[in-house]
């Protein structure tokens, strides 16, 4: 199973290598078949890995394996290590699994754009960054997986580099990134100083050992890192920026890659995040906040994209409430089936991008659904299991996570419960307004006139199958488990993340009771406004136009300063001091230069006299010191 | 076989070296200046073929042999640019070639 992990991480660094070795030899589409196969090589490894691991005893799953000693500084060593366990196989068969299907839909997508060829050989790199991440035995290569993530996404986001928006949105999802590496790179530090060493084996089991504030520390610096990762408060206005790389790019960032970065990061690291147990809290409390802000923010967006990137927000909030109140397991069944549901939606929003000469905004849409009908069927399955309506994936895991929250004893469980809830109640209504805005009514004229169909090619093909393989997914893949019934997700993670909370039978179905009726309270209050239009639609508020005021604040807090400062050093130190002084400098010298040309007369007799008068004073001065 | 003493052709020495530096600061035509540089090195031939004696060993004269056929190469190199100056019709006038002023 070693070799099938190893080649499993490789083979799409191969292929991006390739792609851009070959160049322009390689024919546009060329390149993204080698994509879609290393990242299908990857999934095929990964499904070996899976199934020879189930060969083995369930306490007896995990298996280090090291290529080489990378790193070396006095006794600290680490090596290009990687760690297949029950976790890293589950995230290996999501990230490769969806990963292929977004690729092979980007041949779709991205067919006739200028630079295909440097587009796939970035995808690949993006997939072989995050495999890395999932699958490396020490924090170090983590973090070097970590930082890929953030490049590959930085590449991706700016891939339409001709435009401005995309540029700048590649450089704040960076920033916001860097400044998210950079704690954890500072946690890290602490790591190594406390234990000497960043293998898994050695520092979790001394994480009890660090003691309170050295504890604290590394879990608020791991949890920086997630939470910038992930796009939760208050690092979270990067993502809905991101919407401007490719459609495909935004389903990557969205579904196996990057944002679910930050919850793998809780659960692989939770023996330090236990040590610390109010940072995990903060954690739960951070992931409440955001589900609610971002549902919020959903309600009044109208680019199709966006209103998906706030879900994912508030989605991602879910996970990181269930990881904080240590419902391990339910956190990465939730991240399974948002992987799933979430592709699903991007790519059914970009067929209909696609098929509506690349606009995004939901007023100019409307009534899709005659001229979509497959489509629209998928796009209702995402959306039905984005609100969390049974039989579809997403009630198994959202309801599960809410169960959790309600058994985590004491007050705090029961207000991260009604957060959950309330954001059940908003994911219905947003996720529905989206959907009754593109495909229900009648068609606008703008449908009417840029509407152009799928043709059954091969872009056609790319585009329609992948969607319908995650519509598939979306639709069962919540029944790989059922609470309380049925639990093959939480047994096969319980030797890697023991989960701390246990729901009771009453307390699951009091959830997934409340969870459904509001789910479909939404749906219902949705309908009312964008379907049926017996209401019409409230005022939007400024401040969810406005997304809370969180660019505006950053703009003043960070951003305004930095310039102003900027400014003021230019003014007053550059401008006076260095610019000043050399100019003096320079004047100085021209001056001293002017002074000492009349020596030089040109005249050979003064040059004489000049050496005879300083031999004699030379001869002068010798006689009389003797 | 004694001689004047010493001092006497050190006296003798300064007299033509001052001439000679006279001839250099004063005199404007190359050729009277190259002669007036010939004056001074015999000056200082002088003085060390007399010094040479009064210590009674020879390489004061070695020095002076030297000095002399370094003066010979000396004048080759002077009078052939005084030459090249003449026939380029220059000013033979050291005042008038001051090109290197700054």
């Amino acid at each position: 199973m070693i070799p099938a992990a190893w080649i499993c991480l490789f083979s799409p660094l191969a292929a991006a290598l390739v792609i851009t070795l070959w160049g322009t030899r390689l024919s546009r589409r060329g390149a993204g078949y080698i994509a879609t196969l290393s990242v299908g090589v990857s999934f095929v490894a990964a499904l070996v890995t899976f199934a020879l691991l189930l060969g083995d005893k369930p306490d007896d799953r995990s298996h280090y394996s090291t290529a080489w000693r990378w790193l070396t500084a006095g006794s600290f060593h680490a090596g290009l290590r990687i760690l297949v366990d029950p976790l890293s196989v589950f995230m290996m068969l999501i990230v490769a699994g969806v990963g292929c299907l977004i690729v092979a839909y980007s041949i779709g997508y991205m067919d006739g754009d200028d630079e295909e060829r440097r587009y796939f050989a970035y995808m690949a790199l993006f997939v072989f960054s995050m495999l890395l991440l999932v699958q490396s035995g020490n924090l170090l290569l983590l973090l070097a997986g970590w930082g890929l993530v953030g490049l590959s996404s930085y590449l991706l986001i700016g891939h339409w580099h001709e435009r401005p928006t995309a540029v700048a949105a590649a450089k704040k999802a960076f920033v916001m990134n860097a400044f998210g590496d950079a704690t954890m790179a500072l946690a890290l530090f602490l790591l190594i100083q406390r234990t000497g060493s960043l293998d898994f084996e050695v520092v979790f089991p001394a994480a009890g050992s660090f003691g309170g504030w050295a504890a604290n520390l590394v879990a608020l610096g791991l949890l920086g890192g997630a939470v910038a990762k992930s796009a939760q408060l208050p690092l979270q206005t990067w993502l809905p920026d991101a919407m401007e790389g490719p459609t495909p790019v935004s389903a990557l960032i969205h579904a196996a890659t990057m944002v679910t970065a930050g919850v793998y990061l809780i659960v692989r690291t939770h023996a330090l995040f236990e040590a610390a147990p109010r940072v995990l809290e903060l954690s739960a409390g951070l992931g409440a906040l955001t589900l609610l802000l971002a549902g919020l923010i959903a309600l009044v967006q109208v680019d199709i994209k966006r209103v998906i990137a706030y879900s994912t927000m508030s989605q991602i909030g879910y996970m990181f409430l269930a990881a904080g109140i240590g419902a391990y397991a339910n956190a990465m069944f939730h991240l399974m089936t948002h992987a799933f549901f979430k592709a699903l939606l991007f790519m059914a929003a970009g067929i209909v991008i696609h098929a509506l000469a690349a606009e995004q905004d939901m007023r100019k849409m409307g009534g899709l659904r005659s001229f979509l009908p497959w489509t629209y069927v998928a796009f209702g399955v995402g959306a039905l299991s984005l609100a969390g309506i049974p039989p579809f994936s997403g009630f198994f895991s959202k309801d599960s996570i809410l169960a959790a929250a309600l058994a985590n004893n004491g007050w705090y469980g029961d207000l991260l419960w009604v957060a959950g809830l309330i954001g059940t109640f908003l994911t219905g209504l947003y996720t529905f307004r989206m959907l009754f805005m593109v495909f229900w009514g009648e068609p606008s004229a703008f449908v009417r006139e840029h509407f152009h169909p799928l043709e059954r090619d091969v872009p056609g093909l790319a585009l329609g199958v992948p969607v319908a393989v995650l519509a598939v997914l979306s639709a069962v893949g919540g029944f790989l488990q059922f609470a309380g019934v049925w639990t093959p997700v939480s047994n096969w993670l319980e030797p890697v993340a023991p989960s701390l909370v246990d729901a009771s039978g009453v307390q699951e179905a009091v959830s997934s009771v409340l969870g459904v009726l509001l789910g479909a309270a939404g749906i219902g209050v949705a309908w009312w406004i964008y379907a049926a239009r017996r209401a019409s639609a409230p005022r939007t508020l400024p401040v969810l136009v406005h997304k809370f005021y969180f660019d505006e604040l950053y703009d003043a807090l960070f951003y305004r300063p930095a310039v102003w400062l900027a400014h003021a050093l230019l003014r007053w130190i550059e401008q006076p001091l260095v610019f000043g002084s050399l100019r003096e400098i320079a004047d100085g010298v021209r001056g001293l230069g002017t002074e000492t040309r009349r020596i030089q007369t040109g005249l050979v007799r003064t040059y004489v006299l000049a050496i005879a008068a300083s031999l004699a004073v030379v001869m002068v001065v010798f006689v009389v010191v003797r | 076989m004694m001689g004047p003493d010493v001092v006497w052709y050190l006296c003798v020495s300064a007299f033509l070296f001052c001439t000679g530096a006279l001839g250099v600061l004063i005199r404007r035509s190359p050729l009277i200046v190259l002669l007036s540089l010939e004056i001074m090195l015999n000056g200082a031939n002088l003085a060390l073929i007399a010094f040479s004696r009064y210590h009674g060993n020879g390489d004061g004269q070695i020095f002076a042999l030297a000095v002399m056929a370094v003066a010979a190469a000396e004048v080759v190199v002077g009078l052939g640019l005084i030459v090249a100056m003449a026939r380029r019709r220059l000013d033979l006038d050291v005042d008038r070639l001051r090109t290197l002023r700054g």
